[in-house]
Order: C-alpha cells, then sequence, then structure tokens
C-alpha cells in the first residue's frame, strides 16, 4: 500500500514534469506539437552522448542537455511551425512527420539498440518497508520546482505576463504592442527546454530507445486534453490521476494493462466532455 | 396574411449571459422585415436559433405553422428556411458551380450516387443573382466581397428557400456592390421571397422592408413600420445614444 | 450512374491497368514484390483518404480499422479453421463495426481533438491484443503460418494490383459523383453542408463505412498474403506515418494522389536502401515528405495542377497558389 503510494506521487511527478512544456505551447498557440515527445528523446540522448560517451562530468552534461531541446524548440517553431501558421492541423501531421524523421536520426547515430542512462543521482531512500531511488526522488521534486517555478514566472515577470497575454487573445496583445513572434519564439524555446529536462529524468527512469517519443507524448496529450487548456493545476490534478491509475493497474491488475486507462481517459473525455475537466474550452 | 415564421417566448442563455431574453415576433408570408439593433443586442442569435445552429433554453419557432424550434439544421432547411452569414464562408476549393451544386443537392445517398448534377440549373441560379457563364468555373479566393455575398445568396436559393434571413448582407460592399445586391433583393421580394434583414446601414435597409423590429440586449423593444421603429425614442436612445 | 467520368479519363484508368499488367514480363521478381506492398500501402492510403481526405475528420489511428481486419481474418482461418472464402467477408463486417465504434466522436468532435482519439484508439487496441486473450492472438508475439491465398510473385502481383486497381476505381467513381463532391464540402465548412439542408452525420457516417471496409478488405487480404501478423509492427505511429504521409504526399482527396504517394513512397524507400542501408532511409525519406508537404500542403497531385495550369495562364495559377 504504502509502495504504491510513494510510487504513484513520484511517477505522478514525473508525468506532471513531462506535460508541462506541451501545455505550455498549447496554451499559448493552440496547437499540438506531435513532435514534442522528440524533445524527451533529444534530450535523454544528448545527456546520455556528453556524459556516458564524452566523459563531461554530469551537471553540464545536463545543461547540454536543456540546450538542445531548447534549441530543437526554437527550430522548430522558426522552420516548420511560423510557416504554418493558423492551420492547426497542419502543424500537427508535420510535427508529426518531423518526430518520424527526428528518431530516424537517433537510429542514424546511436543504432537501434536500447541504452541504459546510468542515475542522475545515485543511492536509495528507505521509508519503511518500501524503497525508492533518489534520481526518481530527483524527478519529482525538480518537478515540484519547475512547475512553482513556471507559475511565478508566468505571474511575476513581464515577459511570463506576454505569454499569458498570448495565451489569452493573441490578436489582443499584438494590438497592445507584444511581439506575438517573439514570445512564440520564446515560448516554443521553453517547451523544448522543459520537454529536455523531462526526457533526461525520463530516460534515467525507463530507458533511451528510438521509440521512446510516443508514450511521454501520449501522456503529455492525455494530461493537457483532460486537465484542460491552459490550467496548470489542472494538468497537475490530472498527472497525478494518470500516474496513480497507471501505478495500480500494473500493481494490482495486470502489467501490461498500465496504458489502458490513460487511453480510455482520453477517448472519454475527449468524447464527453471536450472542453477538459478543469480548464476553459477551445476548440 | 398567414404568418410564415413565429418565435414565442424564445429564451437563450450563454453561461451567465442573456442572449434572447423571452422574444416574441413574427414574419408573414412575402412580407420582409428588418431586425435592428445594436451590436449584441442578439440579432445574430436569434438567426442561429432558427436554423439549429443553437438551441433554445425554452420557447418555440414555428414554420407555417407547425413547431421546428427541435429539428436538427437540415430539416430545417429542407422546410424552407436558409440564412447567410456576416462573413461570407464558401467551399474554398470549390469554384462557383460546385458551390452552388451543394446547395441543390438533394438530402439522400441515393440520388447523390446516381444522379448527376444539372448544369443548366446551376447556370441559371448563377444568373439569378447576377453572374455569368463564365463565372461558374472561378474559385472563391479570385472573387470579390461582392460576388462572395453574391455566391452566398446563390448557394442558399439553391435550397429553395420560403424565407431567408440575411446577416449584415451589405458589410464590407462597396457602393455599387451595395445596390446590386439591393436589386436583386428587391427582385426576389417582388417573385413572393420572405426576407428577415440584419442590417447597419440602415439607408440600403429602409427600401428593402415593410416592417422592423428592434431589439436590445435580447429584449425586443419596438416594432412597427421602419419610421415607426426608427422614430421610437427607445430605439434612439439604445441604438444611436441619444 | 451519376459519376462524372470523361473518355479520356477512362482511358487513362485502362492504360495504367495495361501496363501494370504487362509489367511482369519485364520486372525481376524482386520489383514485383515491392509494387505488391505499394498495392497495398495504397489499399491503406486510399481508405484514409476517403475518410480523413475528404471530410477533414483526420484519421491518426487508421491501423485500428486495419487491425480489426487482419486480426479477424487471422483468428478465425487459422484458430478456428474458417475457410478464407468466409473468414475475410466476415472481417470486413467486423472492421465496418469498428468503423462504427471510430464514428461516434465524430459526431461531437472534430479536428485535432477527433485526431488525437483515433490515435487513443489505435494505443488502447495495440495494448488490449497482447493482453486479452492472448491464447487467440497470439500476445505480443502475434501469429504466424497463417494460410496463404496465392504463393509465389507473379500471382501475387496480379491478384493484389487487381484487388488495388477495383478499390481504386471504385472509390474514384464515388468520389466522382455528387456525394463525393458533398464529402469534400464537409471538410471546407460542414455548418454550410448542413445549412444545405443535408444531414451530414448520414454523409460522415458513410464516408466512414467505406473506408472502413476498404481498411478491412486491405488488412485482411494482407495478412493472407504475409502469412503472419504482429501487433507491434502493425498498431504503430510508423506505420501510421506511411499511410498519411503516402495519401498527403500524393494529394489527399483525390484517391488516385494517395494511390501514386503510396508508390512513390514505396520506391524511394527501395531505391534509398542501396544508398542508406537499414532504417535510416526514414530520415531522408521523412525530409522529403515534411519539405514537399510544408511547400504545398495539398500534394503532388496539386502541384502538378498548377504546372499545368501555369502553362496555360501564369495569372491565375498565382492566384491559386496563394489562396492555398
Amino acid at each position: 500500500m504504502i509502495q504504491i503510494l510513494i510510487q504513484g506521487f513520484l511517477l505522478s511527478g514525473l508525468y506532471a514534469l513531462i506535460a508541462v512544456g506541451f501545455t505550455l505551447i498549447f496554451s499559448v498557440g493552440r496547437v499540438l506539437n506531435l513532435a514534442y515527445g522528440a524533445y524527451l528523446m533529444l534530450g535523454g540522448y544528448a545527456y546520455f552522448y556528453t556524459v556516458q560517451q564524452l566523459g563531461v562530468p554530469k551537471l553540464p552534461g545536463f545543461v547540454i542537455a536543456v540546450a538542445t531541446g531548447a534549441l530543437a524548440g526554437l527550430a522548430m517553431y522558426q522552420f516548420l511551425v511560423k510557416r504554418l501558421k493558423g492551420d492547426h492541423v497542419a502543424v500537427e501531421i508535420s510535427t508529426l512527420i518531423l518526430a518520424v524523421v527526428i528518431q530516424a536520426a537517433i537510429v542514424l547515430l546511436f543504432n537501434e539498440s536500447s541504452k541504459i542512462l546510468l542515475p542522475i543521482v545515485d543511492g536509495v531512500w528507505r521509508v519503511g518497508s518500501a524503497s525508492v531511488t533518489n534520481n526518481i526522488l530527483t524527478a519529482m521534486v525538480a518537478s515540484w520546482f519547475i512547475l512553482g517555478g513556471l507559475m511565478l514566472f508566468v505571474k511575476r515577470t513581464h515577459l511570463g505576463r506576454a505569454i499569458q497575454a498570448v495565451s489569452m487573445d493573441a490578436k489582443g496583445a499584438m494590438i497592445s504592442g507584444i511581439n506575438t513572434d517573439r514570445i512564440n519564439l520564446t515560448t516554443w524555446a521553453i517547451s523544448g527546454a522543459l520537454g529536455a529536462t523531462a526526457g533526461v529524468f525520463f530516460a534515467s527512469y525507463t530507458q533511451l530507445n528510438p521509440s521512446m517519443w510516443v508514450s511521454p507524448l501520449i501522456i503529455a496529450v492525455a494530461v493537457v486534453i483532460v486537465g484542460g487548456i491552459g490550467s496548470i493545476v489542472g494538468s497537475l490534478i490530472v498527472a497525478h490521476i494518470i500516474g496513480f491509475m497507471e501505478i495500480i493497474t500494473s500493481s494490482l491488475i495486470a502489467a501490461e494493462l498500465r496504458g489502458v486507462f490513460t487511453m480510455l481517459l482520453i477517448i472519454g473525455v475527449l468524447v464527453l466532455r471536450p472542453q477538459g475537466l478543469f480548464g476553459r474550452g477551445d476548440l | 396574411m398567414a404568418r410564415l415564421l413565429e418565435l414565442d417566448e424564445v429564451f437563450k442563455r450563454f453561461g451567465g449571459i442573456v442572449a434572447t431574453n423571452g422574444l416574441t415576433f413574427h414574419v408573414e408570408q412575402g412580407e420582409s422585415l428588418a431586425l435592428i439593433g445594436p451590436n449584441g443586442a442578439g440579432k445574430t442569435t436569434i438567426f442561429s436559433l432558427v436554423m439549429g445552429e443553437i438551441r433554445q433554453n425554452s420557447g418555440t419557432i414555428r414554420l407555417a405553422g407547425e413547431e421546428i424550434s427541435q429539428l436538427a439544421t437540415h430539416k430545417r432547411i429542407q422546410r424552407g428556411i436558409a440564412r447567410t452569414y456576416q462573413v461570407p464562408r464558401p467551399f474554398a476549393d470549390m469554384d462557383v458551380a460546385g458551390n452552388i451544386r451543394v446547395g441543390m443537392m438533394p438530402d439522400s445517398l441515393r440520388a447523390m450516387l446516381f444522379q448527376g448534377p444539372d448544369p443548366a440549373a446551376e447556370l441559371e441560379i448563377a444568373r439569378s443573382v447576377g453572374f455569368r457563364e463564365a463565372d461558374l468555373s472561378r474559385t472563391p479566393s479570385t472573387l470579390s466581397m461582392g460576388d462572395l455575398r453574391k455566391l452566398e445568396l446563390a448557394r442558399t436559393l439553391a435550397t429553395r428557400p420560403k424565407i431567408m434571413l440575411l446577416d449584415e448582407v451589405f458589410a464590407g460592399l462597396t457602393v455599387g456592390e451595395i445596390a446590386q445586391i439591393s436589386e436583386l433583393l428587391a427582385q426576389k421580394r417582388k417573385e413572393g421571397m420572405t426576407f428577415v434583414i440584419v442590417s447597419h446601414d440602415l439607408r440600403a435597409l429602409e427600401p428593402l422592408v415593410d416592417r422592423a423590429v428592434a431589439m436590445t440586449f435580447g429584449k425586443q423593444i419596438a416594432e412597427g413600420t421602419f419610421q415607426q421603429v426608427m422614430g421610437d425614442a427607445q430605439v434612439r436612445a439604445a441604438y444611436l445614444g441619444q | 450512374m451519376g459519376a462524372l467520368v470523361t473518355k479520356r479519363q477512362l482511358a487513362l484508368w485502362l492504360l495504367f491497368a495495361v501496363v501494370m499488367l504487362a509489367l511482369p514480363q519485364f520486372v525481376s521478381n524482386g520489383t514485383l514484390r515491392i509494387i505488391i506492398f505499394a498495392n497495398f500501402l495504397a489499399i491503406f492510403a486510399m481508405s484514409w483518404d476517403f475518410l480523413s481526405g475528404k471530410t477533414g475528420y483526420i484519421s491518426f489511428g487508421h491501423p485500428f480499422l486495419i487491425g480489426i481486419g487482419a486480426y479477424a481474418t487471422a483468428i478465425l482461418s487459422y484458430r478456428f479453421g474458417v475457410p478464407i472464402a468466409a473468414s475475410i467477408p466476415l472481417a470486413v463486417l467486423a472492421t465496418m463495426i469498428g468503423g462504427t465504434l471510430f464514428f461516434l466522436p465524430a459526431l461531437r468532435i472534430k479536428g485535432t481533438y477527433f485526431a488525437l482519439v483515433t490515435l487513443a484508439f489505435m494505443e488502447l487496441m495495440y495494448q488490449l491484443v497482447q493482453v486479452i486473450r492472448p491464447d487467440l492472438t497470439g500476445g505480443t508475439r502475434g501469429m504466424s503460418g497463417i494460410k496463404t491465398l496465392l504463393s509465389g510473385a507473379q500471382p501475387n502481383f496480379y491478384f493484389s494490383f487487381l484487388l488495388m486497381f477495383s478499390i481504386a476505381f471504385s472509390l474514384w467513381l464515388l468520389s466522382r459523383t455528387r456525394l463525393g463532391t458533398a464529402l469534400d464540402a464537409i471538410s471546407m465548412n460542414e455548418e454550410a453542408v448542413s445549412g444545405s439542408g443535408l444531414n451530414t452525420t448520414k454523409l460522415k457516417l458513410f464516408a466512414f463505412m467505406v473506408s472502413a471496409a476498404t481498411a478491412g478488405i486491405g488488412g485482411a487480404f494482407y495478412v493472407h498474403y504475409l502469412g503472419s501478423i504482429a501487433p507491434r509492427a502493425l498498431f504503430d505511429i510508423n506505420f501510421v506515418f506511411t499511410i498519411i504521409v503516402s495519401a498527403l504526399i500524393g494529394g489527399a482527396s483525390t484517391i488516385i494522389g494517395p494511390m501514386f504517394g503510396a508508390f512513390f513512397m514505396t520506391f524511394l524507400l527501395e531505391y534509398l536502401r542501396p544508398v542508406l542501408p537499414g532504417s535510416e532511409r526514414y530520415l531522408v525519406y521523412g525530409l522529403i515528405a515534411l519539405v514537399l508537404y510544408v511547400y504545398q500542403p495539398k500534394g503532388i497531385h496539386r502541384i502538378i495542377e498548377d504546372l499545368r495550369k501555369g502553362m496555360g495562364g501564369r495569372g491565375k495559377g498565382a492566384a491559386d497558389g496563394k489562396a492555398a
């Protein structure tokens, strides 16, 4: 029981971290970036390459991984999304194609086999009979800090408020003198950086392989769809619902069924309540 | 004269906002009615309610004495209602003939599969709104605003309506285009078409209508001839801020 | 028949069939095997196109439908010894029932949200197939040793081509009727289609059923060609990618476009093989698809049309390009 509780919180924390960058793009640009999972993959592989193959210390390796994600976000916006402006379906299709392209690039560079990412933080933490790795514990703590930081950033800083303004009303923001193009670019970079951060933790929790982008993407989609647009708290709640349901299904029913609940949740909520459980609706 | 369209105590709210507040009015067969009021008065909401694009919270809508307020949009169209929009949104990748063709289609899979289109009838409808034969193959992206309005009229006329709801039919048009559309509507009126027209262009509107209903905040505030309604103190206060 | 068809178009179809049927005299069995694959991909791409290209309801989960057809006939024939002549029609029927399931969300949601629901359908199927009754589905490993219809490259080539050709021709005819026009109109402005007095639910259901039946036929015959089935390869986002890219590169909503798109993509992949061995060629493949898509979202079909128009009168072609 206590094991389920602890694991549930840890996994949910990781999922919240995975989803946050995706939510950010969805609330600002109202587009689904289906290449979001690729940021996680890029982050994971960048960390793997610098730390485990080049022998760079962990912290600079981590920074390089995050920078890779940010760069990928910048490039995606500048060369792809901006050109398809207004056509959401085109953005989704082209980012889906892009994700497959990145997957192929990863295969080209690192081949198809799975790689083990060593824990970013070593050690194990014991609570009574249950034990958790410090690695995943760090992921959860990092996730809470990042989410908190992001909320402060959006509410308190000038740039954050500009992002919020664009997310509420892009035209209005533009008229008020906000350079929406630069805001979009910034948001995509932040989203990439967040994705890559999540990727390093996610990869150390599971493993690295060229198709690792699919399942976090689906989790991110579920969190955004079910939580509702632009609701950070909603995303957090849903990340916990999904995280706990996965742990409960896999430890009490069958490990193979862990993702089934997530799918049913996506289908159910989209069909019955397209505006999400917590957010303002906007189709 | 018989009442063609009747709204009875129609009430519609969006969240906390009351869009139409127990609205009651009717349009006679062959009559042309102006619906006037400031922005946000609920005029477009009425059109959407009559079309069945949104549903009223309470009240009834009748067409030729038959209640239609629970019917799906396409069923209402089949019974003779048609509507145009403030911003025309034609089928963008289809030419003028194709747009009219969709309007003419019968709602029967069998007929759509086994009977071809009727180019002669398409041309006739196109001509009736002032297009020439050469215009049939033009795509909407090459049309002017005036032509887009004409195209929308053509597509709705193709459904053989008894009553047409026209939303801001003069918006965005040049003086010449307004004259053209006015002439067209006057012609249709002569042929016996029933109209409900929303427009901010009162000068263009006046000669086209028999009667007017003024509303603000979802409530009817005046009804009568165009002059009577425009002379009403409440209307002037609501509409012109006087 | 209510389809708008010219003699010239029919002649082109005939020419296409004649050329393809003569092909085994000139090319190797290896090439024929590639074309067999292209034929099946073309069926899947056209199935996708009739639903998503026409009505604008983008399916990211088409393997869900293909999988129902494939698994149904595989299980019936392999586990229960049902003859193929009965198992395939049953499988197609099952796919159409699955298509109804697919259709329900389309009553309420569209655009991105619909696409995501279909993706979730596919992932759900992927996970359930492995867990529920693995004694029937073969679980994670799938099934092999399923009865094949024909053996040898040439018979399979003729058969798959004729199958593909008859589907392509029928769908093309369908899309030339007024019904096809109405489905196209749904993707452009669904409200105006209801506003023209047409029951869009009925129209969409028709498109879903035709698409599902096509996917079911393709999936069922494909299994009896391969002789095996595995969930990983089937319910795979890369498979979705291949289908969608074929359809889009060829030109959505044109039926012919996706057919040639499937051939184009299959041969591109094949000709990249000597240059880039291994799965890296997906990189080049994907990049070409991406550049083409961003350059002209309406596909090669439109590029060719624009070029043809461009020769006739430059001004008009330029104006159209701008609008697109």
